[in-house]
């Protein structure tokens, strides 16, 4: 009591003092040298409650140190002045007090800008105990700082003031201002503050964990999303979520497959689905065949596009949101309980299915705002990527719910459109496969008001394209190492080199085979989860990927790193991309994918391929064996992918498993489950155009139906031998050195290909059906 | 048959110059590697009906280059 007691004199008096001197020199004719004993027992009672203090300062940080250097010196100059007043019997020295008192702040509060935290950050602390572990905590301290530097500014400005006071020498003037305007300029000062803070709280757009908002976790009228100019609010949001929620309920199913292409419609249904205790299993995959595979009887099917095979059952989402709004079904959920499945196709390329429960989403989710959140506020959400992924989930979908942020229903397609954001603030949600369109489709910068924050993940961003996606947009991409099982691991900006950064959580270590094993909050099993990848683990916990695991592979009993080809045929610095496959026919050899840079493509313009092969072939007898070097290549445009952009070992082995003829070439290959597309040249020395036209180089349909009855014998495995073809049509001619885009559906149930040549403007060619029979097994 | 029993690639019998080495290094050879030498040894014998039975300088040179295989075929051909 008697602690507080004398703080509360000290300030008391501290405070008067300005008007207790004026009082003491116009009113009550007290003498300089009398009124100098009050700043001496000023400094007593300071003195005293400081080093009463001191017993708890003893084991404290430099912070307390600090403290109570300031309060030691400011003691001494106080008895200081007093002392010099008392025997000088003069005013002057007295009115120095205030000048100190706010020098001492001023000290004080630069100290803790330069051994943070900073004091305002402190005080913030105080206040709000959870701030220490919130994952906007940068953001906070940020601000902090800032208000902290404000201060100083401030006792600056005062002291200067209250200096020129005390030497004009008026005493009317120098009780005036620091016993009074000085006071009230504080008081603006704390006011204008606190206004700040609240609007700047406001545009925090305060993270919330998904499992913990409230029906009014958000204004009403806060923007979940938008498309265009059409938005939906959070009002409508949780309307919409209470009708899915409704129907789950009525519909007596519980576990759920899901897939919307939309990603309102998506995290409506998913949120619907865990606030309800229901199983969402999200698929980006619904052909039908693969729906078949994964759907039990007992299992619902949720999706936001009419779906062919009645069979499924498939519920579309936009039927539910017709509906009128019975009642509000909205609460918090155990995200310990809550059960989500995911599909990854791996880069092996076998789809398999993941289990997880939502609390890895919920803890990366933190992860993730504490790293990245402070530079997301007041952005709009963007997306190039799948959200049916692990990455895309988070990132484009549950990040803008936890945090707030708008995001766009629908996903960005193609790179041109990027340019038409140059007027928001933008996160983009990326990937390599878009990055790398991006670099080679566009010339000139885009002219952003606001540089974009670009996130890129599923496979690694070359060097290069980093660089020359900066040179575009402004902002090196920062990369998101990662994978379904283990969520995101680390990241990295390629400025910085190749070094990968793991996030907090994670804890790396050395597993089977050289491989990366991480353990993190977000992997369920204590063992942690060995990736497939090689490492090198740095002592500051970064490392470096060295190749996956499955990239060596042996020829003929000899171990080859595929990387380590790749790298040879790359630092002839002709090319731009190249995957090496092992490939097994009557021995096992590789093969080479490889994509010329545009130096290749001006060095081989007119040269025979057999020359190109023995010119790497060549380049590459400098390092490695003859048996390991490549004996197939094919040159492209770029390398066989799904739609995701992963680059699947599984797709260029059936890239070389079509034959290699010189009648045709292939430029491309995108390949999913059941479908395939294809970029094909037929050059004017191809064999296809003798005898048919003699006049025109035109390609004969039986050559088309022949290729695409070849084509799906070498990517479906169906017979060569037709039993019929039914619907063709050929309506405009195919010509010489004319790049065509072939799009082939196969239906293993029917047995049918359908098979579609268009130009790149989209005009079509020819279509039609091949009906192959249907296969056993 | 060179080109159809080691499943080359982008090669056509015109680029295959008679009196040019098949393995290793060369301007225009073939740059065939060990393994590839195992497979055409045998689609020699399962052709011409001549085997080699030792692999030894000798046998290395007779598979020297196009020229060199048919003398040593026609040589041991049997009758």
């Amino acid at each position: 009591m008697k602690k507080v007691a004398g703080k509360i004199l000290f300030a008391t008096l501290s405070v008067l003092y300005p008007a207790l001197v004026f009082c003491g020199l116009e009113f009550w004719g007290l003498s300089p040298r009398r009124l100098s004993l009050m700043l001496i027992a000023l400094a007593f009672v300071h003195f005293f409650n400081v080093t009463r203090d001191r017993a708890s300062v003893r084991d404290g940080g430099a912070f307390d140190k600090a403290n109570l250097v300031k309060n030691l010196g400011l003691v001494l100059l106080m008895a200081l002045l007093g002392a010099l007043s008392f025997f000088a019997d003069n005013i002057l020295f007295l009115k120095f007090y205030p000048v100190l008192v706010s020098l001492s702040l001023l000290a004080f509060f630069s100290f803790s800008l330069w051994k943070k935290p900073s004091f305002a950050f402190r005080m913030a602390n105080l206040g709000d105990k959870s701030l220490r572990t919130a994952p906007d905590r940068a953001y906070v301290e940020r601000y902090c700082d800032r208000v902290t530097l404000a201060w100083c500014f401030f006792f600056v400005f005062n002291a200067s003031v209250a200096l020129a006071t005390t030497l004009v020498g008026d005493d009317r003037i120098w009780s005036l201002y620091n016993g009074l305007i000085s006071y009230i300029l504080l008081g603006i000062f704390f006011a204008v503050e606190f206004m700040v803070r609240k609007m700047m709280q406001q545009k925090m757009h305060s993270y919330i964990p998904v499992c913990q908002l409230q029906r009014d976790s958000r204004p009403v009228d806060a923007v979940v999303c938008f498309d265009g100019d059409a938005t939906r609010t959070w009002a409508e949001f949780v309307e919409d979520v209470s009708k899915v929620r409704q129907y789950l309920e009525s519909s007596g199913k519980h576990d759920w497959i899901l897939h919307c292409e939309d990603s309102y419609f998506f995290i409506v249904a998913l949120l619907a689905m865990l606030q309800g205790g229901f199983k969402a299993m999200v698929t980006a995959n619904r052909q039908e065949a693969f729906i078949k595979e994964i759907k039990k009887p007992e299992n619902g099917f949720m999706t936001d596009e009419p779906f062919g095979d009645a069979s499924a059952e498939a519920v579309l989402i936009q039927d539910l949101l017709k509906e009128p709004v019975a009642e509000i079904r909205w609460n918090t959920f155990d995200k310990d309980k809550a059960e989500m499945v995911m599909f990854t196709s791996g880069t092996t390329g076998e789809p398999k299915s993941v289990p997880k429960m939502f609390c890895q989403f919920e803890n990366e989710l933190f992860e993730l705002v504490k790293v990245f959140g402070d530079g997301w506020v007041g952005r709009k959400v963007y997306s190039t990527v799948n959200h049916h992924h692990i990455y895309g989930l988070l990132f484009t979908v549950l990040l803008p719910t936890a945090t707030g942020l708008p995001f766009r229903r629908h996903r960005i397609d193609y790179p041109t459109e990027l340019a038409s954001l140059a007027a928001e603030k933008a996160v983009v949600a990326s990937s390599p496969a878009f990055l790398k369109r991006l670099a080679a489709d566009t010339d000139k910068p885009i002219d952003f008001k606001v540089t974009p924050i670009i996130y890129s993940s599923g496979g690694p961003l070359p060097e290069e394209v980093a660089r020359k996606c900066c040179d575009i947009t402004g902002y090196w991409t920062m990369e998101i190492y990662g994978s379904t099982e283990t969520g995101g691991i680390a990241y990295r900006q390629s400025k910085n080199g190749p070094i990968w950064t793991p996030f907090e959580v994670c804890k790396m270590s050395i597993g089977e085979n050289d491989c990366l094993n991480v353990k993190s909050s977000y992997i369920l099993e204590p063992e942690g989860f060995t990736t497939g990848d090689l490492v090198e683990i740095y002592d500051d916990g970064r490392f470096l990927l060295k190749g996956r695991a499955d990239s060596i592979v042996k020829i003929e009993e000899k171990r080859i790193s595929l990387p380590e080809v790749e790298n040879r045929i790359k630092s002839s610095g002709l090319v731009q991309d190249v995957r090496v496959v092992p490939m097994s026919g009557s021995r096992q050899y590789l093969a080479a994918a490889i994509v010329l840079n545009a130096e290749g493509r001006e060095k081989f313009k007119d040269v025979a391929k057999l020359e190109i092969n023995n010119f790497f072939k060549k380049h590459l007898a400098q390092f490695i064996e003859n048996t390991v070097s490549p004996k197939k290549w094919r040159y492209l445009e770029e390398l066989p992918q799904d739609t995701q952009g992963k680059i699947k070992m599984r797709d260029i082995q059936a890239l070389f498993g079509i034959p290699e003829s010189p009648n045709f070439k292939i430029l491309k290959m995108r390949r999913e489950p059941g479908m395939v597309t294809l970029r094909l040249v037929f050059p004017e020395t191809s064999d296809f155009y003798n005898g048919h036209f003699p006049a025109f180089k035109l390609l004969p349909a039986v050559a088309q139906v022949d290729m695409t009855v070849m084509l799906a014998n070498a990517l479906f495995g169906t017979p060569r031998v037709l039993q019929r073809i039914q619907r063709t049509k050929f309506s405009y001619p195919v010509l010489p050195d004319t790049p065509v885009n072939l799009e082939m559906t196969y239906k293993a149930e029917t047995g049918k290909v359908l098979f579609t040549y268009t130009l790149d403007s989209g005009r079509m060619l020819s279509t039609g059906t091949l009906v192959t029979g249907v296969q056993n097994g | 048959m060179i080109i159809k029993s080691l499943e080359l690639e982008d090669v056509t019998p015109a680029d295959i110059v008679d009196d040019a080495p098949l393995f290793g290094e060369s301007a225009n050879g073939l740059g065939l590697d060990s393994i590839d030498a195992l497979e055409l040894g045998i689609a020699i014998k399962d052709n011409f009906g001549v085997s080699f039975s030792v692999v030894n300088e000798e046998t290395k040179k007779h598979f020297y280059s196009v020229d060199s295989l048919a003398a040593y075929i026609s040589a041991n051909q049997p009758k």
